[in-house]
């Protein structure tokens, strides 16, 4: 599939005879650690990239299913033939990049989720507590026990500071919330999901927040047969379950768009791009709950406008 | 008697995390003592568990999606039979495969069968079932006494299996081809076929605990979703002395713990999540290192065996 990847693109190139924008990019390649079908994060980075180039001009390439050991030789691959903006699709990347960033100074590289920026390294990622907080805010408002609760797998930034925001948001709706934290250890495992939601809701939780991936059906399953609200995250669940009170929508293909419009344009620098409230593209919330009266709508939408104009600045950025 | 409560909960808990391992352990059992490894458990759960869905998807009725889940079973059972009893190949290496296999298969069926739905396509499954009288007991009615048909239906097979594998006849039959083949062989015991038949009823026990995952817990299919139960199965095999009745015991012991981990979160906050996950695990290696001088393994388990060989 690799193989046949670069020969796709050295075939496009071939046949992509004309002088393309100047200052722009004109090829950009994403290595991925997954298969591109896979219904969630590759295929998000692979549509990102691909939608993109159709719409904006450049040529796109992509390796799929790309494990560790062969990291380093497909991202220099990509740089030796030119490519002006190499991805790593995923944090596991970023040891990568940056041993092939040092060797190809004249190619942009960025890292999605990526834990540090170089002059050619630009990041991209989202501020979770941000979105947490507003989720926070309406599970703290529409909790009659005053318990709400939030399931992750497993502690790392993404999870902590989504935890921290929505403990944030649901103190600021209500200062006397009891927030309880379940750690599942299992991103898959729809069994402990689901016992994880049975938990918080037979210690008073009417709220709860799975934020796994496949174990957040369990949960939500135990949600609706104990009939209290949950809340959905990276799309707009409540499609899907009637019981969301309102969802996180983290949508990577729309950050990665923010980005590739800058890299089109040849803005894209050695920083970091986190995609925040004011880029609905990349990160926006979902429908409201009809249970949900209108001044909690109200003071969420409040809230949002002064994350826009900072004046509300939630904690860990 | 809030601790009272606090049991109940665990209590229930236990069943309903135990009854996936303990199917499939039983079925590991079952397929160890006729001298065959079954690694293929993980595999088999999820073939299950799409069998269930699809069955109950299609036509409405969780009966039929039982049927459906238990035939996928035997299938990915008698498939890990035709490798390791006809090819003799590896049975590590065959279960492995079968794993890689049914993975790949059931994630590329599900997308064809409930198309852009995929997580989303609800299922009709079983409800609970009360029994009479016991279901109003304090404590272990509400969380033993009304669980779903197939936590009832793991009880009767457990007992089942250790009458048949124990008491019976054919039973003793399948033990001995598990200890010695070659006398078996020579005592008249078609084993051959004994081996078939343990590795398929093997199949469709795994596959029980993936029917359990979907029409009991869940009432959808996810890609994964077995994840990792078929080898917490192998380890409450040994931990259970290669016993039916054992190696339940083991696997409700492994659901106790993560049971009582989740409980543990609410009332230790400053202890480390990480201390209650690993909890099952610690406390299968004690059990394990503690017993583990009495090696009762089936003697000749994962060793083809080949007639024509002295």
């Amino acid at each position: 599939m690799q193989l046949m990847s670069k020969l796709l693109a050295g075939l496009a190139a071939l046949m992509l005879a004309g002088p393309a924008a100047a200052d722009g990019i004109e090829r950009a390649a994403i290595v991925m650690p997954g298969s591109i079908s896979d219904n969630g994060w590759n295929q998000a980075g692979f549509e990102g990239l691909t939608k993109a180039g159709e719409a904006l001009g450049f040529e796109a390439a992509f390796s799929e299913s790309v494990h560790q050991p062969e990291q380093i030789e497909v991202l220099s691959d990509y740089a030796r033939r030119g490519y002006d903006l190499v991805i790593g699709h995923g944090g596991e990347f970023q040891d990568a990049v940056e041993r092939v960033a040092a060797r190809f100074p004249e190619t942009m590289f960025m890292v999605n989720n990526g834990l540090g920026t170089k002059d050619n390294i630009a990041n991209a990622d989202f501020y979770f507590s941000q979105i947490a907080y507003l989720m926070g805010y309406v599970a703290g408002s529409m909790s009659d026990t005053g318990t709400i609760g939030i399931i992750a797998a497993q502690q790392f930034k993404f999870t902590t500071d989504t935890v921290a925001g929505y403990e944030a948001g649901a103190k600021a709706a209500n200062p006397d919330v009891r927030v309880l934290v379940t750690w599942t250890g299992d991103w898959d495992d729809i069994a402990k999901g689901k016992e994880a939601a049975l938990n918080q809701i037979s210690q008073g939780a009417d709220v709860v927040w799975p934020t796994m991936d496949s174990a957040t059906l369990g949960s939500m399953q135990a949600v609706q047969e104990k009939g209290v609200y949950g809340i959905g995250i990276y799309r707009d669940a409540i499609n899907e379950w009637p019981e969301i009170l309102q969802s996180a929508i983290l949508d990577v293909r729309g950050n990665m768009r923010s980005y590739l419009e800058l890299a089109a344009a040849g803005k894209l620098e050695g920083a970091l791009y986190r995609a925040d409230m004011g880029n609905e593209l990349a990160m926006r919330i979902g429908s409201f709950h009809p249970d949900i009266p209108v001044g909690v709508v109200d003071e969420v939408n409040k809230l949002i406008d002064a994350m826009k104009s900072g004046t509300l600045v939630v904690n860990p950025q | 008697m809030i601790d009272l409560v606090l049991l109940g909960d665990v209590l229930a808990g236990t069943a309903r995390l135990g009854t996936p391992i303990a199917f499939a352990a039983l079925g590991g059992v079952i397929a160890e003592r006729g001298g065959l490894y079954n690694i293929g458990l993980e595999g088999q759960i999820l073939a299950g568990a799409l069998g269930a869905a699809a069955g109950s998807f299609a036509t409405g009725s969780a009966v039929i999606g039982l049927g459906c889940g238990i035939i996928c079973g035997l299938i990915s059972g008698l498939l890990l039979g035709y490798m390791s009893v006809r090819l003799r190949i590896n049975q590590l290496v065959g279960g492995i495969a079968l794993n890689l296999l049914l993975a790949g298969l059931t994630a590329f069926l599900s997308r064809q069968i409930f198309g852009a739905q995929a997580g989303g396509a609800r299922v009709k499954g079983f409800s609970q079932i009360d029994i009479p009288f016991l279901s109003d007991l304090p404590v272990v009615g509400p969380s033993l006494f009304s669980q779903d048909p197939l936590f009832y239906l793991l009880i009767g097979l457990a007992i089942a299996a250790w009458f048949w594998l124990m008491k019976s006849h054919k039973g003793l039959d399948l033990r001995a081809v598990g200890e010695n083949p070659k006398a078996a062989d020579l005592a008249g015991v078609p084993v051959f076929r004994m081996q078939y038949l343990a590795i398929a009823v093997s199949g469709a026990l795994a596959a029980l605990a993936g029917v359990h995952l979907v029409l009991s817990q869940v009432y959808v299919f996810a890609e994964g979703m077995s994840a990792g139960k078929g080898f917490i199965a192998l380890a409450a095999i040994i931990l259970g002395r290669w016993s039916p009745i054992g190696a339940i015991c083991a696997a409700l012991f492994f659901g106790f713990c993560d049971a009582v981990q989740f409980k543990l979160q609410f009332t230790s906050p400053e202890i480390p999540y990480q201390l209650f996950l690993i909890l099952p695990y610690l406390a299968s290696l004690i059990a394990l290192v503690v017993l583990g001088a009495k090696a009762s393994a089936p003697a000749s388990v994962g060793l083809p065996y080949d007639r024509e060989h002295r």
